[in-house]
């Protein structure tokens, strides 16, 4: 354990050196494979010891202790945290090439091709191309995106929802440690602020993912339970997402289904008849969707669950006759609603 | 030296002004690229980016002749624009070969020693370039979701890499199955348009799985073609060996591209015929990892174009032995590969052998093991016979230029069918053996005519006379119980082995085939037939090429193409003969060798099995016949 805690130390004294310190000027291939390999060592510990609270407790507090001195070292040092590990070799990368002292030779290594000829024979593994084939990769990705249109949310929202899933899998497979799952997904949340949208494609790609597991239901229930909680991100995901994801995801999970419901009926709750339109609307300022829209949203669900039609007819019916059961259309949105499904 | 300098400063100034020029197109194609994102300039900058590279790799090298990266500024002061904005290309950085060749022309701008203020500010920039291209993400979304997750970008990227491309290959595979109009929209364009999109990530590990699919997707509709570019763009890519498809990808690539189809066959032919003399196994071998037996078995067209590189191959090598060799075991890979997909093709003979005559097609096709052994002497007689009324009839016709040249094309396919079908000269060969004088005429007619389809001078029937002498001596010699053996047969037999300059000599070939199936098949004891082999063998100084005949014997065995009721004991008649002929190849000594090597360069029989150029019997010439 001393020893774990010991190399973490200089996992973060080398990721300090090689953003801040002048002495990368001397590094050569083999200091530059060797470091990569450290960094690929500390990816391994967090991998190892990330779903463990006393470990991590124990690391952070090392961590602690290494980032002040590292501090008092170097003013522009930004702290190393726990979490920080899983991408090791990516904090490496960014301080190496922001560091103005790395020499070209070493630059040169990163970015050139590997091949079998150019591998050292050095004990670590080969990082010729390391940064060539991020870039191939990223390239690629950008070449190919307007073709992958088939996908509903996306080929990165896609793979996004799976590591959402892994991440949530690994948070909740001890047990017990739900607050911090929920937390995860509070941060990440606040994470994508500006992109709310994308995150409501990646938590529908993750409630999407094939379950191969009971882990993996767990996950996507704990989700879907998050979900209930958070209506703001609910009710986005019911106005900004494609109709046909939705009804995929209420085929899918039947408390989403319900919860879908709910959203759309608070809609219609919060409608009332304008006589200068001619039609309901929605009170909110912020008019998310239409009287035709929500009748839409219905519909499509009622064709993709068809039992669910007759307990929301009676539902609503059973709301039409308190509102007095007129017959009489913009006096009461379910009198409307109900004569416009059935239209 | 100082009259020199003027010169060399012209010449200079020549270059960069050539430069300059095309720099000017490029940095307008570049700022063009730059500028919309619309599938107009993806195709353009598709169509360039061969001759981007072209330009680059000139770039690159006007680069590294400069003093310094002033001077080079001097020279192109759009330069750095320029690359610059290329860096921000993804289908330029997306393609293996420009992304190096722009990144070593950044690394030649580098100044490792700056001198001033210029130098100092390009060696930031570069700096700076590189950091962002490898670490700056576009997605804030995505940089987000990574670090919450603590997936690294390298890993992330890469994901989505795997997931688009299978994205895409699942689309691909959804496209439209009916003939539909020409003039009407269908999901299928899109097949073009994704083929053109691949043209940057040909070598692109990843993407290999999409190109698979894009090349094996079946053309059903007229719309669903792929792009030109896209071909050859992995024909090239193919040619300098940095594909990595999967085999069925590559059987595509052939039928949808015939330059990478000739690439694959000659290189087969260069790689085999490089090694001949190597075990018969090892070419079947050979064949297979080729693919392309197995290719033509799927692709009739493949087969056809195929079988025109044979065709010339054997006009232009004259029927060299091993260039036949080679024919016949490929069409028999060939005939297995079409057997293993008979329930799921239907291509008729007629269709694979268009040229053949169509009477000899099935009798010849048909393997010796599919008849029953009774059947084969009188199959073999009236192949020879139908072979020879063909030849008459056709040199009949000789006078006559029109007539005769389509005569001698029908008398080459013929024999081009019997060099493809030469399983059955080989059991003509073995029949021989257990001939008498009175029916052995048909099967040496089919024989000679084997090792010498042209009658040019009309030499046929002389060497008819030769065969029917060496025969002669063989039978005679085979026969004989009592020892020592009859020399006036032996000298007769290595005469007929030798060099004739003064008239046309009989293949050497064709009476080692004799001899050697002699030493196996004929009733004689193994003792007294390893003697006569042993004999004639270091007395024409054929060592190698009888062991050689006899390899494929043994191969042939195997298969089960001989007659023979007693397959392990021939197994161990064959292997007794081939350990004498190689240790009596290693034993000779030095000197011995030479004379060996002498004998043979005398012979020029080895010559002509090695060496696809030298003549070893005589095809008809491509002058002769034109198709």
């Amino acid at each position: 354990m001393e020893a774990v805690l010991k190399n973490l130390a200089s996992a973060a004294e080398l990721l300090a050196v090689a953003a801040h310190s002048g002495v990368v000027e001397q590094w050569d291939k083999q200091t530059l494979s060797r470091a990569f390999h450290w960094a690929r060592y500390c990816e391994h510990i967090f991998s190892r010891f990330h779903s463990n609270p006393e470990m991590r407790g124990i690391m952070e507090k090392q961590l602690q202790l290494t980032n002040q001195s590292l501090r008092a070292a170097f003013p522009e040092y930004t702290e190393v945290s726990f979490s920080d590990l899983s991408r090791c070799q990516h904090l490496l990368l960014v301080g190496l090439l922001n560091n103005p002292e790395l020499p070209i030779s070493i630059m040169k290594i990163l970015f050139d091709t590997w091949s079998p000829a150019s591998a050292n024979q050095s004990e670590y593994q080969d990082v010729t191309g390391f940064c060539n084939h991020i870039i191939q990769c990223k390239s690629a990705c950008k070449v190919l995106s307007p073709f992958t249109g088939a996908s509903a949310v996306g080929a990165d929202a896609e793979v996004q929802g799976v590591m959402l899933m892994e991440r949530l899998g690994a948070l909740l497979s001890r047990g017990g440690e739900a607050c911090r799952a929920e937390h995860f997904l509070d941060s990440v949340l606040q994470g994508c602020e500006g992109a709310a949208e994308h995150f409501c494609l990646v938590i529908a790609a993750a409630l999407l993912t094939t379950k191969n597991s009971a882990a993996q239901t767990a996950s996507q229930g704990f989700l879907l339970d998050w979900l209930h909680r958070k209506h703001s991100v609910l009710q986005l995901m019911c106005s900004a997402l494609p109709a046909a994801l939705l009804i995929d995801l209420a085929k899918e999970h039947l408390k989403f289904r319900d919860a879908y419901c709910d959203v759309l009926k608070k809609w219609a709750s919060d409608m009332e008849y304008s006589v200068s339109e001619g039609e309901w609307v929605q009170t909110s300022t912020k008019r998310t969707v239409s009287f035709q829209k929500l009748t839409e949203h219905f519909l499509a669900l009622f064709e993709a669950c068809p039992p669910l039609r007759e307990d929301v007819e009676k539902e609503l019916n059973a709301l039409n006759i308190a509102d007095g059961d007129f017959d009489v259309r913009g006096l009461s949105v379910w009198g409307d609603l109900l004569s416009a499904l059935n239209n | 030296m100082s009259q020199l300098q003027p010169l060399i400063q012209l010449h200079q100034m020549a270059e960069s002004l050539m430069n300059s020029q095309e720099m000017q197109f490029w940095l307008e194609k570049a700022v063009t690229w730059g500028q919309a994102d619309s599938p107009d300039t993806q195709e353009d900058t598709c169509l360039h980016l061969s001759r981007l590279r072209d330009f680059l790799q000139q770039l690159l090298a006007h680069i590294n002749n400069m003093s310094s990266t002033t001077e080079t500024m001097k020279r192109l002061p759009f330069l750095g624009q320029f690359l610059g904005r290329l860096c921000w290309n993804p289908y330029v950085t997306a393609d293996a070969t420009s992304r190096r060749l722009l990144f070593q022309c950044l690394w030649g701008l580098y100044s490792e020693h700056p001198g001033n203020a210029v130098e100092r500010k390009a060696n930031q920039w570069i700096r700076k370039v590189f950091c962002q291209l490898a670490t700056e993400e576009d997605d804030a979304a995505a940089q987000a979701l990574m670090k919450h997750m603590g997936v690294p970008p390298e890993e992330y990227h890469l994901k989505v890499l795997r997931k688009m491309v299978a994205l895409l290959q699942e689309n691909i595979g959804k496209s439209c199955s009916s003939i539909c109009n020409i003039n009407q929209r269908c999901s299928c364009d899109r097949i073009k348009a994704t083929s053109e999109a691949c043209v940057p990530l040909i070598t692109c590990p990843e993407a290999a799985p999409l190109i698979g699919v894009l090349l094996q997707q079946p053309v059903t509709c007229v719309r669903a073609a792929l792009s030109e570019d896209f071909l050859d763009a992995l024909s090239s890519a193919y040619s300098s060996q940095c594909l990595s498809l999967e085999e069925q990808a590559v059987v595509s690539l052939w039928y949808h591209n015939l330059s990478s189809l000739e690439e694959a066959v000659l290189s087969l032919l260069e790689c085999v015929l490089a090694n001949t003399g190597s075990m018969p196994q090892k070419l079947e071998q050979q064949l297979a990892q080729s693919l392309l037996p197995k290719a033509c078995a799927q692709h009739c067209a493949i087969f056809l174009h195929v079988n025109d590189i044979f065709r010339s191959i054997l006009k232009q090598a004259e029927g060299t032995e091993s260039v036949k060799y080679l024919i016949q075991t490929f069409t028999s890979c060939f005939r297995r590969e079409l057997v293993l997909l008979q329930h799921q093709t239907s291509v008729s003979l007629k269709a694979l052998f268009p040229q053949s005559p169509q009477s000899l097609l099935v009798p010849l096709l048909t393997l010796p093991s599919e008849m029953p052994r009774e059947a084969w002497r009188h199959h073999l007689n009236w192949l020879s016979g139908s072979l020879q009324r063909l030849t008459e009839e056709e040199e009949e016709g000789d006078g006559d230029s029109s007539s005769s040249t389509r005569g001698h094309h029908k008398l080459f396919e013929a024999w081009f069918l019997l060099v493809q079908c030469a399983q059955w000269v080989q059991v003509a060969v073995q029949l021989l053996v257990t001939s008498g004088p009175e029916d052995c005429g048909p099967l040496l007619w089919l024989l000679t005519f084997y090792h010498h389809p042209t009658n040019r001078g009309h030499h046929r029937a002389l060497q008819l006379v030769h065969a029917r002498e060496a025969w002669d001596h063989l039978h005679s010699l085979f026969l004989a119980l009592a020892r020592p053996l009859p020399a006036d047969h032996l000298q007769s037999l290595v005469t007929l082995l030798s060099p004739q300059p003064q008239r046309p000599a009989l293949s050497p070939l064709l009476i080692l085939n004799l001899l050697v199936n002699f030493a196996v098949f004929f009733q004689q004891s193994l003792s007294g037939s390893t003697e006569i082999l042993q004999t004639v063998v270091d007395w024409s100084g054929l060592v190698d090429e009888a062991v050689c005949v006899l390899n494929s014997l043994e191969l042939r065995l195997n298969q089960g193409s001989c007659i023979s009721s007693d397959t392990n004991r021939l197994h161990l008649r064959i292997k007794a003969l081939q350990n004498t002929l190689t240790h009596r190849r290693e034993a000779l000594c030095p000197a011995e060798n030479q004379a060996h090597a002498l004998a043979r360069s005398k012979t020029g029989v080895s010559a002509a099995l090695f060496h696809p150029s030298c003549t070893c019997s005589e095809a008809p010439r491509g002058g002769v016949v034109r198709e």
